[in-house]
């Protein structure tokens, strides 16, 4: 077998494994561009012969969908800036130094970053009401999204960090640097790209949280568009169509920003997991 | 006043700096949680006492009230179910392609990008569309298989209760081949090809190649990967939500989903406590392993 056979015949059935594996995205945009009696027409069909466009400005004025978005904007925006805020600092730190302390703090880290949400939630409530921040319901979410979220953004900075090289740091110092002045001027902007990167895996967590949101935040107009979906979907809906272009314009800017970043993200998800 | 400020600016006060208060705001909101967990499972909690620190104690009553519940081993069985199918579906189908893009070939590395795309959907997204696809009189799934001739009659995936749960073990799994395989393919991406060569030259042939050079050098990350999996797994929460919220009749319920339910849907804190602190304890376990299967990269 000649070698471009050889690579036509993988990339044929590589196309074919990633379209199995995507067509539940596909079938999420077929569905919400057809007609409610197209929907339930046996056999489907896989094409939309009549998009019905017009589903998308209905559901985003009917289902106010403009406004859940801007919720899980602001929850998720507030949470990136608080994780990277405290967490950066603390990556730095442990991958700085090694000793027995920075061994046991890196362990508590990644012990934390393990509690389910949807277990934590409970205790995590009846503090936060007794407290009074459940006033402030999105707050309390941001809150709880941030102590959630960074244990794997320090785990995922730490890696960065590390590989930029202590000598820099320590050649600043004898230029006269603080150490305040060789962290900000030196370090930071060496390790940007992955900041910005783990940054940005936590803004699509967070986009996309649902357990904390559902349990503190009782009022529609305070909450975010996960729980907006979770509401739409009744037990024995048939608006199907209507639901599927929720979901399309949910996550269509996060599908964006993932592939307009994939090679990034991928290498970043990679090096903090696992190196 | 004036030493504390410069050792803050430029000593060991800066590095301490960094690390308290990150550590501090953790132990406010993970530690301090965990803890009250704990105490609340051993108190008498209802919506009268919520509001004040000083409940009725009640030792392990609400453990032996939790255990002498009819449902509580179906759904302790149903999450080992859930466990066990999501990891294997997950991990054989994520080594399946982990290998198969292992093959160089041209636009790999790009395809295998594509297949990350689950990992950063909404988890609410993707229960809505499964459970749009795996809808009984209308799914495309039920269609598909029906086609095939696999199934002459349609499942009612969601409704019917020897389903249920396989219905949200299907999308965990769709969910959780993204990581399995990306985790898979770096590990497969450090064994040295030049081992390969060599026991080509010996006569092996592929499969004695898979079974003596890439499972033992994949070990390390095999057991990363399948703890992960079993972290992940039991965090998930939300396509219990958005596909069959636990039911019929807690078919598909499991431990962590059922947590939440008796404590915002019953307003039972106490036993939705309990039920937290025993599945924490089994997810530290899992942590544990992980943790020591990665001890040698965390290090550095």
């Amino acid at each position: 077998m000649s070698e471009t056979l050889r690579n036509r015949l993988f990339l044929a059935i590589a196309l074919l494994l990633a379209a199995l594996y995507l067509f539940p995205l596909y079938w999420m945009v077929v569905t919400s561009l057809k007609t409610g009696s197209a929907m339930f027409a046996t056999p489907p069909s896989f094409w939309p012969s009549e998009p019905q466009w017009q589903t998308y400005a209905y559901v985003w004025e009917s289902r106010a969908v403009g406004r859940y978005l801007w919720n899980s904007l602001v929850i998720a925006l507030g949470a990136v800036v608080l994780v990277t805020a405290l967490g950066t600092g603390c990556a730095y730190v442990l991958a700085r130094y090694r000793n027995v302390w920075i061994d046991i703090g890196l362990f508590l880290i990644l012990m934390l970053q393990v509690l389910p949400a949807s277990l934590m939630v409970t205790p995590i409530f009846v503090g936060f009401s007794q407290f009074g921040l459940l006033a402030t319901p999105r707050l309390a979410v941001i809150l709880a999204i941030a102590a959630k979220a960074m244990p794997f953004f320090v785990v995922l900075v730490r890696s960065t960090f590390m590989s930029v090289p202590a000598e820099l740091e320590e050649a600043g110092l004898v230029d006269g640097n603080s150490r305040v002045g060789a962290f900000l001027f030196i370090v930071l902007p060496l390790a940007r790209n992955g900041i910005l990167v783990s940054a940005i895996l936590i803004f699509m967590q967070a986009f996309g949280e649902f357990v904390y949101s559902k349990s503190m935040i009782q009022a529609a107009e305070l909450q975010p568009a996960s729980v907006g979906l979770n509401s739409f979907m009744g037990p024995n809906t048939n608006e199907w169509n209507n639901i599927m272009a929720f979901a399309a314009m949910y996550v269509g800017p996060i599908l964006a920003l993932f592939v307009l970043l994939q090679r990034r993200i991928v290498s970043g998800l990679t090096s903090g997991a696992l190196k | 006043m004036k030493t504390m400020f410069s050792s803050l600016r430029d000593g060991r006060g800066f590095d301490v700096g960094l690390v308290a208060f990150p550590m501090g705001f953790l132990f406010l909101l993970s530690g301090l949680p965990l803890l009250y967990n704990v105490v609340m499972s051993v108190q008498e909690v209802d919506m009268f006492s919520l509001g004040s620190f000083a409940r009725p104690f009640v030792g392990l009553k609400n453990y032996a009230t939790l255990f002498s519940q009819p449902e509580t081993w179906p759904i302790l069985k149903n999450t080992a179910i859930f466990v066990v199918a999501s990891i294997a579906g997950q991990f054989l189908i994520g080594f399946g392609l982990a290998l198969f893009f292992w093959n160089e070939f041209p636009g790999a590395s790009w395809l295998r990008g594509l297949f990350l795309v689950s990992w950063v959907m909404p988890g609410l997204v993707v229960g809505a569309i499964w459970n749009w696809i795996l809808s009984g009189d209308f799914g495309v799934l039920n269609y598909v298989l029906r086609s095939v001739g696999i199934i002459s009659g349609n499942i009612f995936w969601r409704s019917d209760p020897n389903f249920a749960l396989w219905a949200v073990i299907i999308a965990n799994i769709w969910l959780g081949i993204s990581f399995n395989m990306i985790l898979l393919s770096v590990g497969l991406s450090s064994i040295p090809k030049d081992l390969y060569e060599a026991a080509e030259l010996d006569g092996a042939g592929a499969w004695a190649r898979f079974r003596t050079i890439t499972l033992p050098m994949m070990r390390a990350t095999i057991g990363a990967v399948v703890s992960l999996g079993l972290i992940f797994t039991l965090q998930q929460f939300d396509l219990f939500a958005a596909i069959t919220s636990g039911g019929p009749n807690n078919a598909s319920n499991v431990a962590q989903y059922w947590a939440w339910d008796l404590s915002f849907r019953q307003y039972d804190f106490a036993q939705g406590a309990t039920i937290s602190v025993i599945m924490i304890v089994f997810v530290m376990i899992a942590s544990v392993i992980y943790v020591r299967s990665t001890r040698q990269e965390v290090r550095g």
